[in-house]
């Protein structure tokens, strides 16, 4: 057996034979490490469903959007205010090069909807035949919204599975007529649900789609959209792409050089730029409470291993008779208080883990395991054990062998 | 084996020096059983921890086996106490937490290369000093005068040349006493060099050789033909007399 194991297995035995001292040691880490383990879990996870979010949109690197209204990103929401994009910029931008597909959209506010003496408050979307393909949006009865729906302008709508649950009760809605406001509208087809949230208290499956063009006339009773989305041809002309529509829609709003846009250009690009400049400042705080966790854990260490090593005089002094080193001394304290500080911080991490499963488990939080943040959280605790070991360790070795005796 | 010279020491407490040892020679040959006696307070202690490398002396010359330890380093001086020497202290001074078996084991933690029959030589420190039976013992369910006894195991050990032991029996009864000299007896007998510090002149009556220490120097340094046998003493004690 090497010195190095025997002096590890003496470090582990003071550790157990003081576990009170061992666990007030501990107990700060981890508390420490288990928040952070939390924060930076959930962190994660939401990073991670907004791009699988991002995904289920078919929003992935070969589309943006164009919304009404000027701003940036994550400031003021795009569509929000006035509609500035028409059908006409829709055509327009259809002709440029590099442009495979563009769906034009409008989203109405909130209506109230009713089928006979039952009804219900929705979202009303205004689409083209195309957007149903471009959301990966199917039908689980009837059809989408088609060609001719749009080019007659027929009152037809699809539901969302939500809102026909609410309006028809276990009865097919398919061939009913519902009215939206005063309009009356037939129901031709209903989206397959969805799940999850699509806002604040809102299912993703509370809506009602109509034709773009009938909404347009009698719903918002103007000719202007909410947003266009631009799907390209070539990835790698993206953002000349981007940069040329731009132009156009400055061009045709009549922009004059320096007027801020009237549009909000969102690319994929923009959201995780938004995503991770919101994480940055997390990544921020989270390195301050690390830190001040870390630190005031070390000072705990540090204090009860000062005590421990006075307690100890005695028995460092007689280790030291029977032949150990100073640097035996000071390797066994040091190996405690890291040995001590590593437990805790892989109990914190285990705790933080637990933690956040649970908290996915029962509140549907949307969490992340990071492989990163538990070797960060295990070197962290490491070195605060060596740091705040080294004085005690010090003190320990420091005294002759009759001095620690007398 | 040991061969001091004009050993000195005092101790500085900020501007107040205290003079304890005022040049002591004196030499000790092996399988020697020597009682170092004085009044309290004479430097006995500091005398002994400077023989046992634990201190180091203010001025003089300390030949161990002929070689001058007073240039060596701290760690060469913790290498010569693990190999050579054994401790036995008035407090016991045995790790609370352990059991005496562990105890015993302490040296070889801090020996070079760890001997594959240190659990053997445990046992059989133990049972030198009659304690086979209270291997898995702590500290806290033994006696006086077991605990001295394992604390005499520890010292013995490693196989040592010399044992030191500072007023051995100064915590013990008379009957743990004698047992403890017994021990240390039979130590000298095969051939160890030991050295006591001791108050008590029973004790001192079963060494060969007692030096008495006065305020720092060699008083007297008597020869004794004769010991008392420690054993005997014991043998001799009625049964239950457990008085000092
Ligand atoms: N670290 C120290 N600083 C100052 N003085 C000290 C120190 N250690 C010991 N002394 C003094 O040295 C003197 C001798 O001490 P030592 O312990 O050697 O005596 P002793 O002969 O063993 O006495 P006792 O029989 O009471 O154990 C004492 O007067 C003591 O006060
Ligand atoms: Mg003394």
């Amino acid at each position: 057996m090497s010195r190095f194991s025997r002096l590890l297995r003496e470090a582990a035995r003071f550790l157990w034979s003081s576990r009170a001292y061992t666990l007030l040691m501990m107990i700060g880490l981890i508390i420490g490490i288990a928040s952070v383990t939390v924060i930076y879990e959930l962190g994660a996870g939401v990073r991670e469903r907004v791009v699988s979010i991002m995904s289920g949109m078919g929003f992935g690197a070969d589309a943006f959007f164009v919304s009404s209204g000027g701003g940036r990103l994550g400031v003021r929401r795009p569509g929000g205010g006035s509609r500035t994009l028409t059908p006409d910029d829709a055509a327009v931008l259809a002709r440029v090069d590099n442009v495979a597909m563009v769906v034009p959209h409008l989203t109405l506010r909130r209506d109230r909807v009713s089928h006979r003496d039952l009804h219900t408050s929705t979202v009303i979307f205004g689409v083209t035949p195309d957007y149903g393909a471009a959301r990966r949006w199917d039908v689980s009865m009837g059809r989408f919204i088609d060609q001719q729906d749009e080019s007659q302008r027929r009152r037809v709508t699809v539901l969302g599975s939500a809102t026909a649950e609410e309006l028809f009760p276990g009865q097919s809605p398919l061939g009913q007529q519902i009215q939206v406001g005063s309009v009356p509208f037939t129901v031709v087809g209903v989206l397959e649900p969805r799940g999850g949230v699509g806002g604040p208290g809102r299912s993703r499956d509370d809506l009602a789609l109509v034709p773009l063009s009938v909404a347009m006339r009698r719903l918002a009773k103007e000719d202007k959209l909410s947003s266009i989305r631009i799907n390209v041809e070539r990835a790698d002309n993206f953002q000349d792409t981007v940069e040329e529509v731009r132009q156009i829609l400055r061009t045709r709003h009549k922009l004059a050089a320096g007027v801020p846009d009237d549009f909000t250009i969102v690319t994929p690009d923009a959201v995780v730029e938004l995503i991770t400049r919101q994480s940055r400042a997390m990544v921020v705080m989270l390195t301050f409470i690390s830190a001040v966790s870390l630190f005031v854990s070390g000072i705990v260490i540090m204090n009860i291993m000062l005590v421990a090593v006075s307690e100890r005089t005695h028995e460092i002094g007689v280790r030291r008779a029977v032949g150990a080193r100073r640097a035996d001394i000071l390797t066994q304290v040091l190996m405690e208080s890291v040995m001590v500080s590593v437990l805790g911080g892989a109990l914190g991490f285990g705790l933080g883990a637990l933690l956040s499963w649970l908290l996915e488990w029962g509140f549907d939080l949307p969490t992340a395991f990071s492989l990163q943040g538990s070797v960060l959280a295990f070197a962290f605790s490491a070195g605060v054990g060596l740091l705040f070991g080294l004085f005690p360790a010090r003190k320990a070795a420091a005294l002759t062998p009759v001095e620690s005796l007398r | 084996m040991i061969r001091l010279k004009g050993i000195t020491k005092t101790y500085q407490t900020g501007q107040v020096s205290t003079p304890v040892l005022l040049g002591v020679d004196l030499e000790i040959a092996g399988g020697e059983f020597t009682a170092i006696m004085g009044p309290s307070g004479s430097g006995k202690s500091t005398l002994m921890h400077i023989m046992g490398l634990l201190d180091r002396p203010s001025g003089g010359s300390y030949l161990l086996d002929g070689h001058e330890v007073c240039d060596l380093t701290d760690d060469q001086l913790s290498v010569l106490r693990n190999r050579k020497m054994g401790f036995v202290f008035q407090a016991f001074h045995l790790l609370a937490q352990a059991t005496a078996l562990k105890n015993v084991l302490l040296p070889f933690v801090y020996a070079g290369p760890y001997p594959t029959d240190a659990q053997e030589r445990g046992r059989r420190a133990l049972a030198a000093v009659g304690l086979e039976h209270r291997l898995s013992h702590r500290p806290g369910e033994l006696s006086g005068g077991e605990c001295q006894r394992v604390a005499i195991a520890r010292a013995l050990v490693t196989d040592p040349d010399l044992i030191f032991a500072d007023e051995p029996t100064g915590n013990l009864d008379r009957r743990s006493s004698y047992e403890v000299m017994a021990i240390l007896q039979g130590l000298s007998a095969q051939g160890k060099t030991v050295v006591l510090v001791t108050h008590d002149s029973h004790v001192s009556e079963m060494c060969s050789r007692v030096v008495r220490l006065v305020y720092g120097r060699i008083e007297s340094d008597q020869r004794n033909p004769s010991p008392l046998s420690a054993a005997a003493m014991l043998a001799g004690l009625p049964p239950e007399q457990d008085q000092p």
